[in-house]
């Protein structure tokens, strides 16, 4: 027996490692010599092994057999387990009897009861003991063991058949896989440290657990995510035995214990109150209490929910309600703080009341209000108006939101494209049908792949326990698995794509739709579908004027419809790794699964069925990235049958019916489509924690803000889009910025048809048009997409759900086609309501065209006015004849928007009364260097502010100008005293010189990125002499900031005052966070990334992942302080323009920081814009920073008080001093924005 | 083992290989020790022919200081006479007598080995890209009767990719040639043109990447026949041009088509400091002997890289991720184990493997052309 144990205890390291805490986390625990002479005696062990195992393959090896193969066979056991060992894959449950729960793997699920289950604890802390004594020495004999182990096969295989097992989560394969891809001696290090940090980990009693926990929380929470994704999967596929068996795998071993909470007892719970199996629930209950675990509410609502289904008795309910009180719950608080699904909430209900049979929910909450004192007058209940209404009444509100939902509810929407008007070639014709052939050959081989894969996996299940993706697969029916491989087909391009690219791609469409399915399931769309019809009532013409906004009206609605689901639903998002995970798995089948006969286009070749898709590597100089490219075949036949149908996600499309809102961080926009409040960056889960932690009272403004702007209707301009696809679908126009067809691609002159023949020249010339081919192809699709999206909703009226990134800018969320594109997106785009232009419409239609045009910059108002009345022929004129007429319009800065905006004022003055004339057209003011305008409010910088037009003048103020004139009077100063490159720069200085840097000034260009645009911008320049390109941009680039400094004195010091306390802050290993003034939380998402290593099959894939460590990055952090913290400021500008703009029935929209209203409202939106800045830069910004900086990162109940913290401390509390310009001047300056 | 080579006092000798900083004093120079100005002194004098005086180390590193200027990547000299000497015994060692070919010294800078090869009796032509080095090279020149020949251009930037005027000193290897009076010989004929240089440091990996598409192009410098490269490369590069299969880092895409084009022989080697080694690489006899031909060629190269960007993976995988259907059936005919990885093969059963494809037809697929002058493009800019 005690050998027995001992053995347990000494395949520790694989039981680790499968628990997925990966070694680099516990290293801290290990002592450094134990792991270096583990390490060095692996070596020793490694090298007699090979000795060892030369001769065993010389032995076994046939005489004849070539000298490589003996080569390879001694080599493979050096570090590649993954490919060399199919016993390994096929081993029996053999290490059963090891485990220190060896019921791990029973058919029927073991039912521990306590005692049971203490036994076992104090058994392995007796085993840690022994352990711990052992030590080093241990250790190394466990090392030996495995290394020794693996040739010979059996026990080697057992304990590998045990850790592949207990991989659990991708999370740990991963980890696992990482240590393993590592050659030579680096994957025994990693094997041997864990080993040592079990033991330790493993006898917790004298460690904090708390200090795992916070070290690595998010790797933590990520592998917890992991195992609750599972569960969740699960549960959704009403399997409550595997539930429970997974959740066992852990629950068994004390090590991967500690990942499971409290949460994913609750899943299975859940699964088996659905089934009514109220004893698994009461077990479940034991195993949390033995855990030492404390049940949540939910784990209550899970039982009562389950007392209510299969009515039990009033003694039991009595007793569990008891049991929650005695948690210190409250009956209430099920009904309040839970999230139901289906008809949990009656059941709950139902068992509550027979115990209270006159029990009653609890009123819905009271609706809280935001406090922020720039709302007051927002909020305030006596000034409060009704919402603006729509032109539709609820019937056809209704029957939009329909049409909304059946799209959604198909996932995906075929249009088409806007070159389906092109007549159909016979050769098009003849390669549409075999494209339609091939692909339902495909659709079959890719379903039998995908069913043949997952029998396999669910046999893989029986054997060895457990598979990860399996689950996954199930999800979904196997048809729409197919399709959404097809569909990734349908889009490859010639060029190929990499393969992290498309794996994430099918991943999340699988996800996407099993969210879909999940609402369906839960029966949240149907009373989604309740409230929005009741919804609408506050938008529709026809119904009673409400004083309520969106999110206020949403949630009364809510909580009067008391029963049914919640609308959000419990958190089930998938971590990054399994979605990457499940794609390439989904790749894999499809690149092994898709054939075509290689004979299909040259009936003389042999009928051989060759793969459509081929995996290869691009090499970028020092690294390599795997891509699928699909083989030339397919891009022939696909090219030549010029299909017109393009598919794209529903949620790729404007919303045909106004949006959902916003009403907190995971409900809002779409109908079913999940989307994000805040954007992630890839895998980063911080600012989404950051939100959930915050209270929703705060978020308020944010999400009235974001509703706002996704409440704006918008329609399509028809006569531009016309005249915008009559050149798509001709020859297209680089100059108008519509991309040519690849018809129109550069072919090299006369090529050989042997490339190998081909001189340099050639080859290059080849090259270039092979790049440029590539170029167009994307340029083009970007337009074909964009364009068919638009021509789609030609005749509808459209809404763009808004969302926004980390720092709080704004985003529309359909991606191809919006508000936020190019000069020919936005001339498509009108606004749905019109509004008359009034007296002075017409004139600012004028106005916005000179602005878009480029023209008359530093003119004022006036003059731009009046050059528009001179040229007012020539507006006619392009208005009229746009492509036959002078074509005065093709020679601004901004073509398209400029020819709408010629026609709409053709339109207008040609109306009777013009200002009568109903405009849909939007006009945009804009912010000056809007960058500059924040820090020289921030700083009250007197030249400052002058030179950004935030002090009133006649005409606007150009501030790179400005920079140039005093770089010019350094220059001159130096020039006199003889400083040699000052004279060769004599004549060399201009605005266009120092454009680019004092713009990057304000997002932190560097001394060094500087000079490179210096550099850049000296070359440009013929004459400039080349020898002094270095000296000249550095000695200009030191005088630009100095120039800047000068002019913008306490901007540079803000700017260094940001750096240098967001550099201690990183440097004290915490992240740089802060709270714009409306409440929003932001958190800079900048990690020291680590790449995790996919073992896939195909390639295996390396994912960057910012979460694996918490550490942050520092020179990111530091560096992108500032100009985040004054993008958090720009988008607080726009949102409380925004705000106030609604209260005053204002149509507005922002491109960051360019705002759009109808004519006749500019005059107002700009009166709001400018009294938002100053009320916005009225508050103390700085000061309110640096107080919610020192409470977060040096408040004194921190034990450590080290000499950084001080430092940190001073630093904070030295708020840069500010100048003196009057911040009021601000309401005047009509060239703010303009 | 190999330091055994070396005279006693090599250690310090040998710094003066010089890392010389041309770039704006980042490195000191190192060549103004004491010590080794006996060992210099001692040394001259001892030729003959030309008798050229061979400055000291301390005069080269005067001459280099003239030249300084920021913004110019560093580069090696060899500046101390002895570790010439050595240089010009190896350069000059094991080739058989007779006519020798002409020697083209890259780099020569201050000229310290350019004159011991010419006390040698060696005819050399030195290719000169720093103008401030021309001066003193061209006096040279004119006191000799064509035993040296200076031309300015840099062997490293030899035919550029991109296309217009080659601006000095790059330039044209025709041009190099026809200026050296070098005509072309046929692949199977003697070594036309011994080179000599020094890898520049950054672009040491890229460089040999660029002379082995030459190589196997027979383009570039090739095209005038087996030139023999004699060049000085970091040791961890040497040790991947000679790496066995299996040598976990070390066995890699260059290695297998390095070995595979030409013999490796080890001159001489430099331990301390810069860990440097004289290599020659005289390209194979037969390389294009079998059934790779300089058209097709690229296509080996580009399937070498593609095996080994994945090491570890089984050649049938590869084979089969490139769309080629009967990847078994080939194996068997060239006795490759099914389960072999591509890390494990020889580099002669690449080139067999090649071979064999060649003849499957496989790279007549379009798509296989269009990749391997991606990978050019790649390699080339």
């Amino acid at each position: 027996m005690s050998l027995l144990r001992l053995r347990a205890a000494l395949l520790g390291p694989a039981r680790l490692r499968g628990a997925g805490i990966p070694w680099s986390v516990l290293r801290n625990y290990s002592s450094a010599s134990a792991t270096e002479k583990a390490r060095r005696n692996a070596i020793c062990e490694r090298t007699e092994l090979l000795e060892v195992l030369k001769a065993r393959v010389k032995q076994l090896q046939a005489s004849n057999v070539p000298e490589v193969t003996v080569n390879k066979v001694e080599l493979a056991p050096l570090g590649n387990d993954k490919y060399q060992d199919p016993l390994r894959k096929s081993a029996a449950p053999g290490p059963a009897e090891e485990e220190p729960a060896p019921r791990g793997r029973d058919e029927s699920p073991a039912r521990p009861s306590s005692w049971v289950e203490k036994l076992k604890k104090e058994m392995y802390i007796r085993q840690l003991k022994v352990e711990r004594k052992l030590s080093i020495a241990a250790s190394q004999l466990a090392l030996e063991g495995q290394t020794k182990a693996k040739p010979k096969g059996k026990a080697k295989t057992k304990a590998k058949a045990k850790a592949k097992k207990s991989l659990k989560s991708p999370k740990a394969k991963v980890a696992a896989a990482w240590s393993q891809s590592h050659a030579g001696p680096q994957g025994v290090y990693a094997r041997g440290k864990p080993r040592v940090a079990a033991v330790k980990e493993g006898a917790k009693a004298q460690r904090p657990r708390r200090v795992l926990e916070d070290k690595d929380s998010s790797q933590y929470k990520i592998l917890q995510q992991t195992i609750q994704s599972n569960l969740e999967c699960f549960l959704f596929l009403q399997q409550p035995e595997e539930a429970e068996r997974f959740l066992l795998l852990y629950h068994r071993s004390p090590v991967k214990r500690r990942l499971l909470n409290v949460n994913a007892y609750n899943i299975v719970m859940r699964s088996w109150a659905r089934k009514g199996h109220l004893q698994r629930i009461s077990r479940l209950f034991s195993m949390l209490e033995s855990v030492g675990l404390r049940p949540s509410l939910d784990s209550y609502a899970a039982a009562l929910e389950c007392m209510g289904r299969d009515q039990s008795s009033t003694k039991a309910i009595w007793r569990c309600v008891q049991q929650l009180k005695n948690d210190g719950f409250h009956v209430d608080d099920l009904f309040q703080k839970c999230l139901f699904e289906e008809d949990e909430k009656e059941k709950v209900l139902r068992a509550i009341r027979i115990v209270q049979p006159n029990y009653q929910l609890p009123p819905p909450p009271n609706p809280q209000t935001c406090k922020t004192s720039l709302l007051q007058d927002f909020y305030s209940k006596e000034k409060m108006v009704s919402y603006p209404k729509l032109d539709f009444s609820v019937q056809e509100l209704q029957e939009r939101f329909q049409q909304q939902l059946e799209m959604e509810l198909d996932n995906t929407v075929t249009i088409e494209s806007v070159e389906s008007t092109k007549p159909l070639t016979p050769q098009a014709i003849k390669a549409r049908k075999l494209l339609a052939t091939l692909r339902s050959q495909w659709r079959d081989s890719i379903l039998q792949a995908l069913q043949r894969s997952k029998n396999s996996m669910s046999k893989l299940k029986t054997a060895s326990g457990y598979n990860i993706l399996y689950p996954y697969l199930c999800l979904l029916p196997d048809e729409e698995y197919v399709d959404i491989m097809l569909q990734i087909l349908n889009t490859l391009s010639p060029q190929g794509e990499s393969l992290a690219v498309l794996a994430r791609e099918l991943g999340s469409k699988v996800y996407n739709r099993y969210i879909t399915q999940r609402k369906l399931r839960s029966r949240q769309l149907e009373k989604v579908r309740e409230v929005y019809g009741d919804y609408i009532h506050l938008l529709a013409k026809d119904s009673q004027p409400n004083e309520y906004l969106p999110r206020e009206y949403w949630e009364k609605l809510v909580g009067e419809a008391g029963f049914g689901p919640s609308l959000n639903l419990k958190d089930c998002s998938w971590p990054y790794m399994l979605v990457m995970r499940l794609g390439m798995h989904m790749l894999e089948l499809l690149v092994h699964a898709v054939k075509v006969p290689r004979n299909v286009l040259n009936p003389r070749l042999e009928p051989k069925l060759i793969p459509v898709l081929y995996h290869i590597y691009s090499f970028r100089s020092s690294w390599q990235v795997g891509l699928i490219k699909p083989h030339p075949i397919f891009s022939q036949i696909v090219s030549d049958a010029a299909e017109t149908l393009l598919t794209f996600n529903s949620s790729a499309l404007p919303m045909l019916c106004p949006p959902v809102p916003w009403t907190s961080p995971h409900f809002g926009a779409f109908v079913l489509n999940d989307t994000k409040l805040m954007r992630l960056v890839d895998g980063a889960v911080q600012h989404q924690l950051l939100l959930e932690q915050c209270p929703l009272v705060n978020l308020h403004p944010v999400l009235d803000a974001l509703n706002q702007l996704g409440n704006c209707a918008w329609k399509i301009n028809q006569p531009v889009l016309d005249i915008i696809i009559s050149i798509f679908n001709d020859k297209g126009n680089e100059k108008l910025d519509i991309p040519p067809p690849i018809s129109e691609a550069p072919r090299p002159s006369a090529a050989p048809s042997n490339s190998s023949t081909w001189n340099k020249s050639q080859k290059h010339e080849l090259l270039l048009c092979k790049k440029k081919t590539a170029e167009m192809h994307s340029l083009r699709m970007d337009a074909l997409y964009k364009l068919s999206i638009a021509n789609y909703v030609r005749d509808k009226v459209f809404w763009f759900p808004h969302n926004m990134d980390f720092r709080g800018r704004t985003y529309p969320c359909p991606p191809y086609f919006n508000h936020l594109g190019n000069d020919v997106t936005r001339a498509i785009l009108l606004f749905a309501e019109g509004r008359p232009l009034g007296p002075k419409g017409l004139d600012w239609l004028k106005i916005h065209l000179i602005n878009l045009t480029g023209l008359k910059k530093k003119d004022a108002l006036q003059e731009r006015l009046e050059y528009a009345n001179e040229i007012m022929e020539e507006i006619l004129d392009s208005a009229d004849r746009p492509l036959t007429g002078r074509k005065w319009w093709m020679n601004t800065d901004e073509p398209w928007q400029a020819l709408a905006c010629c026609m709409e004022i053709a339109k207008a003055s040609r109306s009777p009364d013009p200002a009568a004339y109903i405009s849909h057209f939007p006009v945009h003011q804009d912010g000056s260097c809007n960058g500059l305008q924040h820090y020289a409010a921030l700083g009250r910088d007197l030249i400052g502010a002058i030179s950004v037009n935030l002090m009133p003048c006649n005409v606007p103020q150009d501030v790179y100008s400005a920079v140039a004139q005093q770089v010019e009077e350094f220059r001159k100063k130096d020039a006199e005293q003889g400083v040699k490159i000052a004279r060769v720069l004599q004549g060399f200085i201009s605005r266009k010189v120092v454009k680019q840097t004092v713009m990057t000034v304000v997002y932190g260009v560097t001394r060094y990125g500087g000079r490179l645009q210096m550099e850049k911008r000296l070359k440009e320049i013929d004459e400039f002499p080349e020898e002094y390109l270095w000296e000249a941009s550095h000695y200009l680039v030191k005088q630009v900031f100095n120039g800047i400094k000068e002019m913008f004195s306490a901007t540079r010091d803000i700017q260094n005052w940001l750096t240098e306390s967001a550099k201690l802050i990183a440097q004290s290993g915490r992240t740089v966070e802060w709270v714009t003034p409306l409440g929003l939380p932001i958190v800079q998402p900048y990690y020291r990334s680590r790449s995790t290593v996919l073992n896939c099959s195909m390639q295996n894939l390396s994912v960057k992942n910012s979460n694996s460590s918490q550490k942050p990055d520092t020179v990111k952090q530091k560096n992108a302080f500032p100009p985040n913290f004054i993008h958090s400021l720009d988008s607080t500008h726009m949102m409380l323009t925004a705000l106030h703009c609604l209260r005053q029935g204002l149509t507005f929209v922002s491109v960051h920081d360019c705002y759009w209203t109808h004519a006749l409202t500019v005059d107002i939106m700009n009166q709001i814009c400018r009294q938002q800045f100053v009320a916005l830069h009225s508050e103390k910004i700085l000061q309110d920073l640096s107080e919610f900086m020192l409470e977060k990162y040096c408040s004194p109940g921190r034990e450590t008080r080290a000499l950084w913290q001080k430092k940190l401390m001073e630093q904070l509390s030295n708020v840069p001093k500010t100048g003196e310009f009057s911040l009021k001047k601000v309401m005047d300056s009509t060239y703010f924005f303009s | 083992m190999l330091a055994g080579r070396t005279p006693p006092g090599a250690a310090d000798c040998c710094r003066r290989l010089l890392a010389a900083a041309l770039a704006g004093g980042l490195r000191p120079l190192l060549c103004g020790l004491p010590p080794c100005w006996a060992t210099a002194r001692r040394a001259a004098g001892q030729w003959q022919s030309p008798g050229l005086r061979v400055p000291e180390a301390a005069e080269a590193e005067r001459l280099m200081q003239q030249v300084q200027r920021p913004g110019v990547p560093l580069r090696r000299f060899i500046v101390c006479p002895q570790l010439a000497r050595t240089v010009q015994r190896c350069l000059q060692g094991g080739t058989s007598p007779g006519p020798q070919p002409v020697l083209l010294e890259c780099a020569p800078g201050p000229g310290i080995l350019t004159r011991t090869l010419l006390n040698a009796g060696v005819r050399v032509i030195a290719l000169e890209s720093n103008s401030a080095f021309l001066p003193n090279l061209q006096s040279l020149e004119n006191s000799l009767d064509g035993q040296l020949k200076v031309i300015y251009g840099d062997f490293f930037r030899l035919d550029p990719l991109v296309t217009g005027t080659v601006k000095p000193p790059a330039m044209c290897s025709d041009k190099l040639f026809e200026t050296m009076g070098v005509a072309a010989v046929p692949w199977r004929a003697d070594v036309p043109v011994k080179i000599f240089g020094i890898l520049p440091q950054r672009k040491e990996r890229n460089t040999l990447w660029r002379l082995l598409f030459a190589l196997y192009e027979c383009s570039s410098i090739y095209r005038y026949g087996r030139v023999e490269l004699n060049i000085f490369i970091s040791e961890k590069e040497y040790k991947v041009l000679t790496a066995k299969p299996g040598e976990a880092r070390a066995y890699q895409a260059l290695t297998v088509l390095w070995q595979v084009g030409c013999e490796i022989q080890l001159l001489h080697m430099w331990l301390p400091n810069d860990h440097l080694c004289l290599v020659r690489l005289t390209p194979q006899q037969n390389l294009f002997t079998g059934g790779l031909k300089p058209t097709n060629s690229a296509n080996f190269v580009f399937m070498v890289k593609q095996c080994f960007a994945k090491p570890r993976s089984r050649l049938t995988d590869r084979l089969n991720s490139w769309s080629l259907d009967n990847g078994g059936k080939l194996l068997r005919e060239l006795e490759i184990p099914k389960n072999a990885e591509t890390r494990n093969l020889y580099p002669e059963d690449y080139r067999r493997l090649f071979e064999a494809l060649q003849n499957s037809n496989m790279f007549t697929e379009t798509w296989f052309h269009d990749e391997v002058l991606e990978s050019i493009r790649n390699i080339n800019l």
